[in-house]
């Protein structure tokens, strides 16, 4: 019996040191790419979800990937392929880039893309009068001519830092929508002075707040403003 | 001594071998049907083309948009039964399955298999004149041409220009002649149009149903044309821009969109006195409910059959209607408000809006247009003996206007839920047996449910899962009377277009148009092909799908019972799923397979946003 459990051993040893003995001879995805996606106009393009992307095809292959952009304008993947990659932002409301730069991507690669917003909302404001909030701002564009049609102009509103579309609350955001539908150049400025209200939010809550500009384009994308913290009292 | 017999008898089976293996093994393979076998009779080609009928791109009951299923998309097995993820669902005309438009990027149809089937059958055909007789193989080939062309439209409505290879491609020649380069959308459609040209001016005058003859080529090529047309005059409009777009690979010029529209419109010409409305019953209801169920009908032009026997049923009757009313199964798509009200808004209202008090359900159809009633099942109106008594709840009492009502948070409305069928308020049942009911997939979210294609003579004990026969009628006359008043409205020719249209209403029980435009022609055609699996299409090609589908949410129309004055009101609500739809601009053409790229990189540029 001893023997038998003696040799069982022996053919269990023999057959795990044996087991493992080739290693993968191929470095993960240990490369990483970082960086900001930058308006022209100052500071980062402000973002929300599925929009805005840096779009990768690593030279050699064919099918392209994304990184999608953080809602303040970042980037980041940490498992890419070391390698050559033909690399563009898109999908967000900036003039289209048309020019893809190389990038030869390893660890803590980092590079900043600069970008034209469509439109940029200024002197947002924020007011609360009991549960009713009001938004004013003005929209301007660097580049008027040639703009996409200016779709709509609407709140986001969230329980959550993560606000925008996609990521918000219907009935405070989706519903308070002012639809436009009008080219930049033919708006009035009255009109692009944008007053947005959105009644009956709900006494004690906190809220994150935003408005975003949608325009036409491929995407029907939506330059946004900042995000604001909004405390409705009790 | 002995090494020398082992020797002999070495050399001896080495000499005996060698001699009797000499011959050559030259026999015809016998697992492998061969092409002589094929072509020497109609009816080897014809259990050829049977494989490639089978496989063409149908959008019938079967279709899964969402490309589930084997083969993808285009199912045909003997268990497919899920028939409600209907493209329908996906658009707003009816909601259900899908959690929204989920069917914008497409599953990647690819079916440069098939397409190779087709084309060795034309460039074998000409080799067998002598076993199956010039005026034979001019028909098959013509059948061939619009196959193909079939085939090809099934591709360029999804991806644009695509390589157009017309020769079955040898596996053995060199890689750079075998990876084409794609062709501009343009010629894509040109080929089509060639293609269904042959398919007229060779096939025969009539055909087995389910079968091809020059008419339904003709057919075929109204609608490729009208696609063509409005990628060429909306597309260039509406469009995503990339490398593809500039290089022709997607989008017409608008230039060519006249030519289109008047080869859209010569064609459905050509089946003026071939093929008629269906008209055979004064019941104007029950006269269009026939249409899709009678088999012979004069509208229908080309069909696609299925039978149990032969293990290719469909589930249309198990999985359209509530689990009340059949054997077995589940529904789960349901026509919106949304689509009933393009025949008007229905009288639920008062003036001062309060809704309206009726003293049963079925009062609701009063005055309703023939059509729309044997579109959907409303409420109050009979199938297999039963009554779809469509009931959300019951209000004890009611007071103040419906849209006060539905503004209202759910939990401080007044009514009366329940969770089954069996629950009661005092005595009276709180939902109907056929719903409407969140609490699982067999009873309407919406208050109605389709009717079109519904085969109502089936006893209840049968409706089951694979068990539904009729024909799927992939073109009938009233779609093409539909395609040549579009092409007449676009061509500048409203009165013929008009004509069309009053054709279609006098057989819908409709107040004919005095007067017309394209607005009308274009709702005309989505009351008539409900369901049809056209409007996802029709959505595209108008390049309207990204503005009538941007966070769009569909309606229901709510039945309740109002306890204390024991009448019913209706009430119009956003539908039980709570569904949310967008479509993206990118979808206005799918993606080119990834797969396919990596066989062959000619296929680059792909669509833009892919």
């Amino acid at each position: 019996m001893k023997k038998l459990i003696g040799r069982i051993l022996v053919g269990v040893v023999i057959l795990a040191s044996s087991a493992c003995t080739k290693t993968d001879n191929y470095d993960g995805p240990n490369a990483s790419f970082q960086g900001n996606i930058i308006s022209a106009q100052g500071g980062n393009l402000l973002t929300s979800g599925n929009s805005t992307q840096i779009r990768l095809q690593q030279i050699g292959w064919t099918a392209p990937q994304t990184i999608p952009s953080k809602f303040d304008g970042t980037f980041e993947d940490t498992k890419l392929f070391k390698g050559g990659y033909k690399v563009v932002p898109t999908g967000g409301a900036f003039w289209p880039v048309t020019d893809t730069v190389v990038v030869n991507i390893d660890q803590g690669t980092k590079r900043d893309f600069t970008v034209t917003p469509y439109v940029v909302i200024k002197n947002f404001t924020s007011s609360l009068t009991g549960t009713t909030l009001t938004l004013k701002f003005d929209i301007t564009a660097p580049v008027a001519a040639g703009l996409p049609t200016i779709k709509d102009v609407q709140p986001y509103v969230n329980t959550t830092k993560l606000v925008g579309t996609g990521a918000s609350i219907r009935d405070f955001s989706d519903v308070n929508v002012i639809t436009i539908n009008k080219q930049f150049t033919d708006m009035s400025a009255t009109e692009k002075s944008i007053t947005l209200t959105i009644p009956n939010l709900i006494p004690g809550r906190t809220f994150f707040v935003r408005a975003g500009v949608r325009l036409s384009d491929s995407f029907n994308s939506s330059n946004f403003s900042e995000i604001v913290q909004v405390d409705i009292p009790k | 001594m002995k090494s020398i017999h082992k020797l002999i008898i070495t050399i001896a089976i080495g000499v005996g071998a060698s001699v009797t293996s000499c011959q050559k093994l030259n026999i015809p393979p016998t697992n492998i049907v061969t092409p002589e076998v094929i072509y020497s009779s109609e009816a080897g080609v014809k259990s050829f083309l049977a494989t490639i009928y089978q496989n063409l791109p149908i959008e019938d009951f079967k279709y899964r948009p969402d490309g589930n299923g084997d083969p993808v998309g285009f199912k045909h097995g003997a268990n497919d039964w899920e028939n409600f993820y209907t493209s329908a669902s996906a658009i707003g005309e009816e909601v259900g399955p899908f959690g929204g438009m989920d069917i914008g990027g497409g599953f990647g149809y690819w079916p440069y298999g098939d397409i190779r089937n087709v084309n060795t059958l034309i460039a074998e055909l000409p080799k067998h004149v002598a076993s199956l007789t010039q005026p034979t193989v001019n028909a098959l080939l013509g059948e061939a041409h619009f196959l193909r062309a079939y085939y090809y439209l099934a591709l360029a409505k999804r991806y644009g220009g695509v390589p157009i290879i017309t020769v079955p491609q040898d596996p053995a020649a060199p890689l750079s002649t075998l990876q084409v380069h794609r062709d501009k959308e343009e010629a894509t459609w040109d080929f089509i149009g060639t293609e269904l040209d042959l398919g007229y001016q060779m096939m025969p005058e009539s055909s087995d149903a389910g079968r091809a003859n020059k008419y339904v080529a003709a057919a075929l090529k109204s609608r490729a044309m009208l696609y063509a047309a409005c990628v060429a005059k909306y597309g260039s409009v509406n469009f995503v821009d990339g490398t593809a777009r500039s290089q022709g690979l997607v989008g017409i010029p608008a230039s060519k969109a006249t030519a289109y529209f008047q080869a859209a419109y010569d064609a459905a010409k050509l089946l003026d006195g071939h093929y008629s409305l269906y008209n055979a019953n004064s019941d104007k209801v029950q006269n269009y409910v026939d249409l899709f169920l009678k088999a012979g009908s004069p509208e229908n032009i080309f069909i696609k059959q299925y039978s149990i026997a032969n293990r290719t049923a469909h589930s249309w009757d198990a999985t359209m209607s509530p689990r009340y009313m059949t054997a077995n199964a589940l529904s789960r798509a349901y026509p919106t408000l949304d689509l009933v009200q393009l025949w008007g808004n229905l009288p639920v209202t008062n003036d001062d809006g309060t809704p309206k008090r009726f003293n049963n359900r079925a009062e609701l159809m009063q005055g309703l247009e023939p059509r729309l009633l044997a579109t959907v099942y409303f409420p109050g109106t009979t199938l297999r003996g039963l009554t779809f008594d469509m009931q959300r709840g019951i209000y004890p009492s009611f007071s103040g206007t419906a849209a006060a009502e539905v503004a209202k948070q759910p939990n401080s409305r007044s009514y009366i839920l329940a969770g089954d069928t069996k629950t009661l308020y005092q005595g009276k049942q709180v939902i109907g047996f056929t719903g409407p009911w969140t609490g699982g997939d067999e009873l309407t979210r919406t208050g109605f449910y389709v009717r079109k294609y519904v085969d109502y003579n089936k006893p209840q004990a049968s409706v089951d899962l694979n068990r539904s026969e009729q024909s799927w009628i992939d073109l009938r006359y009233g779609e093409i009377l539909l395609n040549r008043a579009e092409a007449a409205m676009e061509l500048g020719n409203p009165s013929d277009a008009l004509s069309s249209i009053n054709q279609l209403r006098t057989r819908a029980g409709a107040t004919l148009y005095g007067s017309i435009d394209l607005d009308k022609v274009r709702k005309e055609r989505r009351m008539e092909l409900a369901f049809e699996n056209q409007y996802y299409w029709d959505l595209k090609r108008w390049r309207i799908a990204d503005v009538v589908l941007d966070r769009a949410h569909f309606k229901g129309l709510m039945p309740y019972y109002v306890f204390n004055e024991n009448k019913y009101i209706f009430i119009a609500e956003p539908e039980l799923f709570n569904r949310e739809y967008t479509f993206q601009k990118q979808f206005y053409y799918e993606g080119i397979p990834g797969g396919e790229i990596g066989k062959n990189p000619n296929l680059l540029p792909n669509n833009p946003n892919y």
